[in-house]
């Protein structure tokens, strides 16, 4: 009689149990099977604009912050001394190794670098292609990552503002909360960041002396402290302001002006861009057994640029 | 009548099991305000998981609460015994040889030894024995093609076989090389972490000093992680949730192009395109990744994934992996910095020039006769 009550129950429960569980089972395989398309971008998150996307600045600052007219990337003295021709490392790239004209982004147009240093830059714009931490696939630091000519992608939650640049893979955390500070001088900086209004602020410390603003020669030192304001004008624009502070180089804290544009393509990707191996030849082909690059004298690379005048041209030049 | 009631009960108690523990996961994982699981955090783990499974536990991922003990007692025991600096090389002592010298990280280096030992018996699940499938012939030539070129290169070395200088010094590498071979040519000939080249996904995390952390940032269309692992070879890895098909075949990234979907809870990745230059365990360009994260409870992040290759293994195999929440105020992933500091690299290229030329003017070894290679791994 026991057995019998407990195992009619048991059935019973059995049953039940089973029916639910089998339409549970269906349930959630259907929502599993319902692969969800690309998310609708929501105007905002935790209340604050939402940077969520692809970004890049359109405009030259990493050639030159500075208003500039057309320039030969690397140049030499030509037949006029202010009119400098192209020089061995881009001669053969002919109009692709001109670095093209811009306003400038410095508010002012003038870096006031103290009168005891100013030279320095010169003096780095000289040696541009030796020096500057660019060429080497170095990580481009606070606030040249963010207007190099390449994307970057802003992931952007309530507690942190993750920002991952395609040159070299760099990245930096922008905390909203409280984070420990870096126990060392970091190339990217420790950013800490607020929201006033719909403006982002971010103040960037804890940065090297080796990072660069751009491959004019721009410099600072291991006191570099940036502040950032990030203000949405459009839904696929921010303005883009940096306060540059270093009292062991400047004479006063300068600004930069800009404008970050959102990809808007339905595919926009943010790509890999990794350079280290590509620069090895660069810096250490005269290190090799069998060199592939023919004209290393020690460690001086001797560019012979090899031109063959094109069969179309020949019978001009006849 | 009786075996069929207990059938039944077996079936309605796995049932309510499968309902309880999919009620719980969607009570416990929390959510964005955007409504999404919320797998934010910094991720690692002090817990030791053997990546295989010792054939002693058969099919049976969870140990029993004696093996356990046993294990873990194994484990204390293998913590005392003497460190890298006091190991013996080829019976003995090894202070001072040629291989210890190339060890390069001492002792200290290594901190704390890891004490807590998993339940789970291996973090392969899948083949169900814990253990790797086996490689295909076509891998299994590949693979030893390439070891047979490794042995040749340290010829003659205190390190390799007895014989002469090889001729297939000369040979570039039958592969895109990534391992550290007795050569140093040129940047070619090193190791994929000596050129800095960082870290592939996926990644399973290690214990102790060396065993990485992940920081994971999420927004509506992107999941970003940033693996600070490896002593530099930390990368960042961003995820987009769309629905895009895969890049063309002809673009090949070195990690990969990664797809991100929600089934559920769980966020799946879904990764193609990776170039010659990726290694994963034998497999190459041809790696097909499915990776997914799934929040368990607060403080615990599962990371499964599944890596197939019809062109390296006779089967696809899933690991999983679970990870402990640390934390935010107190811990931090840090840059890398490996190729920016990179004058190992450069020393070795340039001691090597340094070598061949002394040996060509009669004042030292030839390098070749030297080994360069075995020394400096963490298997000895």
């Amino acid at each position: 009689m026991r057995t019998g009550v407990s195992r009619r129950v048991v059935i019973a429960a059995a049953v039940v149990v089973v029916v639910v569980g089998v339409f549970a089972l269906t349930a959630s395989r259907s929502a599993s099977q319902a692969v969800q398309a690309t998310p609708a971008r929501p105007a905002r998150i935790e209340g604050k604009p939402n940077l969520n996307g692809i970004w890049q600045a359109i405009n030259t600052a990493n050639w030159d912050l500075l208003a500039h007219d057309v320039k030969p990337a690397v140049a030499q003295r030509g037949v006029y001394a202010n009119h400098p021709v192209l020089a061995a490392p881009v001669v053969a790239l002919g109009s692709v190794g001109i670095v093209p004209p811009s306003l400038g982004v410095v508010e002012g147009n003038e870096i006031p670098y103290k009168p005891e240093i100013a030279k320095q830059k010169q003096d780095n714009a000289e040696h541009w292609l030796d020096r500057d931490p660019e060429v080497r696939c170095y990580m481009p630091g606070i606030p040249r990552a963010m207007y190099m000519p390449y994307p970057f992608q802003i992931t952007q939650s309530g507690s942190k503002v993750q920002m991952v640049f395609a040159y070299a893979n760099a990245s930096r955390t922008i905390y909203l909360q409280e984070a420990p500070k870096p126990p060392a001088d970091t190339w990217m900086g420790h950013s800490v960041g607020r929201w006033e209004g719909n403006t982002l602020v971010t103040h960037v410390t804890n940065f090297n002396d080796r990072t660069w603003f751009s491959r004019a020669g721009d410099f600072h030192s291991d006191a570099l402290d940036v502040v950032e304001r990030f203000t949405p004008i459009t839904p696929d624009a921010l303005k883009y302001e940096v306060t540059i502070t270093d009292p062991n180089v400047f004479t006063r804290p300068w600004k930069m002006n800009m404008v970050l544009y959102r990809q808007l393509e339905d595919n926009a990707t943010l790509m890999e861009f990794r350079c280290i191996e590509l620069v090895e030849e660069t810096f250490l082909g005269h290190l090799r057994k069998n060199q592939l690059v023919k004209h290393w004298e020690g460690d001086t690379i001797i560019l012979d640029v090899t031109r063959r005048v094109p069969e179309g041209d020949k019978r001009y030049e006849r | 009548m009786r075996t069929t009631a207990r059938v039944f009960a077996v079936i309605a108690a796995l049932m309510a099991a499968t309902i309880l523990v999919s009620a719980q996961t969607q009570t416990k994982a929390p959510r964005t305000p955007w409504g999404a699981p919320d797998l934010q955090g910094i991720w690692n783990t002090n817990t030791m998981v053997p990546f295989e499974r010792n054939p002693q536990y058969g099919t049976r991922q969870r140990m029993t609460e004696e093996e356990h003990a046993k294990a873990l007692a194994e484990l204390q025991q293998r913590n005392q015994r003497p460190g890298r600096d006091s190991r013996e090389v080829g019976g003995k002592p090894g202070i001072g040889t040629e291989k210890d010298v190339a060890r390069a990280y001492n002792e200290f280096w290594f901190g704390d030894k890891p004490t807590k030992l998993s339940y789970r018996t291996s973090m392969l699940v899948d083949p169900p024995n814990g253990r790797m499938p086996s490689y295909t012939p076509e891998a299994t030539k590949r693979i030893a093609d390439k070891r047979e070129f490794l042995a040749a290169l340290l010829q003659g070395t205190s390190g390799g076989r007895p014989g002469p200088i090889s001729a297939r010094r000369a040979e570039p590498s039958p592969d895109y090389n990534l391992d550290r071979i007795n050569r140093s040519d040129g940047p070619e000939d090193r190791g994929g972490p000596e050129r800095c080249f960082g870290d592939t996904p996926p990644v399973t995390m290690g214990t102790g000093t060396f065993g990485g952390v992940m920081q994971l940032v999420q927004g509506p269309d992107s999941v970003s992680i940033y693996y600070d692992i490896g002593q530099g070879q930390g990368f960042s890895w961003v995820v987009p949730i769309t629905s895009r098909p895969h890049l063309p075949k002809s673009v090949r990234l070195y990690r990969g192009d990664a797809i991100g979907r929600w089934e559920g809870d769980t966020l799946v990745v879904d990764v193609t395109n990776f170039s010659d230059e990726t290694s994963f365990r034998g497999s190459r360009e041809n790696l097909h990744l499915i990776q997914r994260f799934r929040r368990l409870d607060a403080n615990t992040l599962q990371v499964e994934f599944t890596a197939e290759d019809p062109t390296t293994w006779t089967q696809p195999w899933t690991a999983v992996q679970e990870l402990e929440k640390a934390d935010d105020k107190t811990t931090l992933v840090l840059e890398g910095g490996c190729h920016e500091g990179n004058y190992g690299l450069l020393g070795m290229l340039l001691n090597t020039r340094a070598a061949e030329k002394a040996f060509a003017e009669g004042k030292g070894p030839d390098p070749a006769t030297q080994d360069n290679a075995t020394g400096g791994g963490g298997d000895n």
